[in-house]
């Protein structure tokens, strides 16, 4: 009944899952066209190395006896080393990782905050001018192209204004200085930031926003808002103290539900920005055939998914009290 | 049109009534439907916006019949190697090599239309069919297929896709619209079994069962027409998914290289480094491909509407 078991019963799901996750990657890897081999040992290595790689990889052994290394290989995070960089690729995801937190959870965080805030006034002031217009403008951000809408951005507030950097995370000239304190850096990986975040706030936030409002509408509706309203509080407080924290609820579920589809936002996002994530080594691996990265990144970003769906779902837990599973 | 006489048919309740007056019912409750639909501003517009990209589809033909320069893929201006600005001979301008980019988005209007309503039928009709069928057998079944769904609904289409392309080369834009619909069923599935669970211990589901009917013909006959309102409402979203997986994916260079759709023309610009010099090239796809997702998007929320007593209720409040 307790929260405890509930996190536990979901984490014992989670392992499930990844396990699932990691099986069919294992047999696509080996099914693909091509030789496995191949695609998991550089070709330009010097063969002793090489050697070494397929033994610790198992490589050279029975397919189901290479399923247990595999298995092996990741719970320890030895996956490979990949072909561009030449460095262990779990050593490189785990640089990126996280940058991809930092991003990711910034822009969830805000876009959901937003769309309350905001869906909050369109549902009480329903049918009136504003409400119209946060619903056709949530509409209409919500459908934005996210690739082009970062294109349009970078070329508008960083090459036409010119306020923000045009890609990257840092300025390398700031990370070098002796003198830059933490402040600087800090300052300046925002500045990077900048436009990351924004991009992925507004395609973020409209549907949060039509989620909060239809909810907020029928918590309006409730018994214990009439109860509110004849005690003779003031409206400020029936809204922003009795209403919207019930009306939120349905906005974290769809967070949780969203998750996937802000994952693939993610990735693009800090494709067209440079921003040095997995998402973008995940597509930078796939265009230059980097097999091992691109199954260690693959297998990082399920794991993200499912730890966020399980941070979603504690929170739904934590914030409903009424939810007991 | 002949209307059937109950007054409560907006709710898709009807149908206990004898097979034979299935097909007027179901004409009635269009008919029923569209004049609710109409009323609707956003419905409205949604259906204007998609038949404008029809047309452009549609005149995606003209411009290779005309002259084979403006071909979308292999039409290239003799004139021109390099982009242009938009002229009178090339609308929008010419692109990098010299072709035609008025006509390239003609063509992905084409594109975005095959992508779009292929995949949604595809994944609409799997969702519909193992959510109907995990409500309807219940137990096991039932467990089974929605821990599957569960598990396809949280993984991120796009990158599943890309992983896919990373193993198997360059996919083909049949491929592509398969891969999306395979990974896009569980959403429909979802909704379409608590449907389902609704319904299957109603009266005329009962009843039929005690005639004797199989399990196949309650499902497809008696279940069947009453989650179908549903399961199109949410195919006009499954096309707004496609279409943006497929464009994101082309948008990355893994579109299928034999196409041209508005995401591979936003790669162009951005690959061949055009984004700030040409507009009329990097404006057009962009907006395009966000005006039709509005437009479907639209399109479903109409629906919604009409299909939703509750929220129609809303409009005649006080």
């Amino acid at each position: 009944m307790g929260l405890r078991r509930f996190v536990l019963r979901r984490l014992v799901e989670i392992v499930v899952i990844f396990f699932v996750i990691m099986t069919v990657l294992f047999v696509l890897f080996r099914l693909a066209p091509g030789d496995p081999v191949a695609r998991m040992v550089d070709p330009s290595m010097t063969p002793e190395d090489a050697r070494l790689l397929m033994e610790s990889m198992g490589l050279d052994q029975p397919l189901w006896t290479q399923y247990l290394y595999y298995l092996k290989n990741v719970a320890t995070g030895n996956l490979g080393i990949s072909f561009h960089y030449g460095e262990p690729v779990s050593r490189i995801l785990m640089n990126r990782l996280p940058n991809t937190i930092l991003l990711f959870t910034t822009a969830i965080v805000l876009s959901a905050l937003l769309g309350v805030f905001l869906g909050k006034i369109a549902a009480w002031r329903r049918e009136e001018r504003i409400d119209t217009l946060m619903t056709i403008g949530a509409l209409f951000c919500n459908t934005l192209f996210l690739p082009w809408l970062a294109l349009i951005m970078i070329w508008f507030f960083a090459y036409w204004v010119g306020w923000f950097p045009i890609t990257g995370m840092i300025s390398p000239q700031v990370w070098i200085d002796p003198s830059a304190g933490p402040i600087r850096k800090t300052l300046d990986v925002l500045h990077h930031m900048a436009l990351p975040l924004m991009t992925l706030i507004v395609t973020h936030f409209g549907s949060y926003l039509l989620v909060m409002r239809s909810s907020m509408l029928d918590t309006l509706k409730d018994d214990y808002i009439i109860t509110a309203r004849a005690k003779g509080l003031d409206e400020k407080t029936i809204r922003d103290h009795h209403a919207a924290p019930n009306a939120a609820l349905p906005v974290v579920t769809s967070v949780g539900l969203s998750l996937a589809f802000s994952i693939n936002g993610g990735a693009l996002t800090e494709t067209v920005f440079s921003w040095p994530g997995i998402g973008r080594e995940l597509v930078f691996s796939v265009s230059h055939s980097d097999y091992p990265l691109a199954q260690a990144a693959f297998l990082l970003i399920a794991i993200v998914v499912l730890m966020a769906n399980l941070v979603v779902d504690v929170l739904y837990a934590y914030l409903d009290p009424r939810i007991r599973y | 049109m002949p209307e059937a006489p109950q007054p409560s048919r907006k709710r898709g309740n009807t149908c206990d009534q004898p097979d034979g007056k299935h097909r007027l019912h179901w004409v009635a409750r269009f008919v029923d439907g569209w004049r609710v639909y109409r009323k609707n501003t956003i419905g409205r517009i949604g259906i204007m916006l998609l038949g404008l990209f029809a047309l452009m589809a549609l005149a995606s033909f003209i411009p290779p019949w005309v002259d084979p320069m403006y071909h979308p893929m292999t039409g290239v201006d003799p004139h021109i190697s390099h982009s242009t600005g938009p002229s009178l001979r090339h609308w929008l301008g010419t692109d990098f090599i010299g072709r035609d980019i008025f006509s390239q988005l003609l063509a992905g209007a084409r594109i975005a239309f095959m992508v779009g309503i292929s995949s949604a039928l595809i994944s609409i009709f799997l969702g519909t069919t193992i959510g109907m069928v995990a409500g309807y057998a219940g137990r096991t079944t039932d467990v089974v297929l929605m821990r599957l769904a569960d598990m396809i609904m949280v993984m991120p289409t796009l990158l599943v896709v890309l992983i896919l392309a990373a193993l198997f080369g360059q996919l083909n834009i049949w491929v592509i619209v398969l891969m999306i619909a395979l990974f896009r069923w569980p959403g429909v599935a979802r909704v379409i079994r608590s449907q389902t669970l609704s319904l299957r211990h109603r009266p005329f589901v009962e009843a039929a069962r005690v005639a004797g009917a199989s399990h196949l013909r309650i499902l497809f006959r008696h279940i069947l027409p009453h989650v179908m309102p549903l399961a199109l409402l949410y195919m006009t979203f499954r096309v707004t998914s496609a279409i943006i997986i497929e464009a994101a994916l082309a948008f990355l260079g893994f579109g299928d290289p034999g196409t041209v759709s508005w995401g591979m023309m936003l790669q162009w610009v951005w690959k061949t480094g055009h984004m700030f010099q040409a507009p009329y090239w990097l404006l057009p796809p962009g907006i395009c491909i966000s005006l039709i997702t509005m437009a479907f998007y639209m399109t479903g929320r109409a629906m919604d509407d009409v299909l939703d007593p509750r929220l129609r209720s809303e409009e005649t409040k006080a």
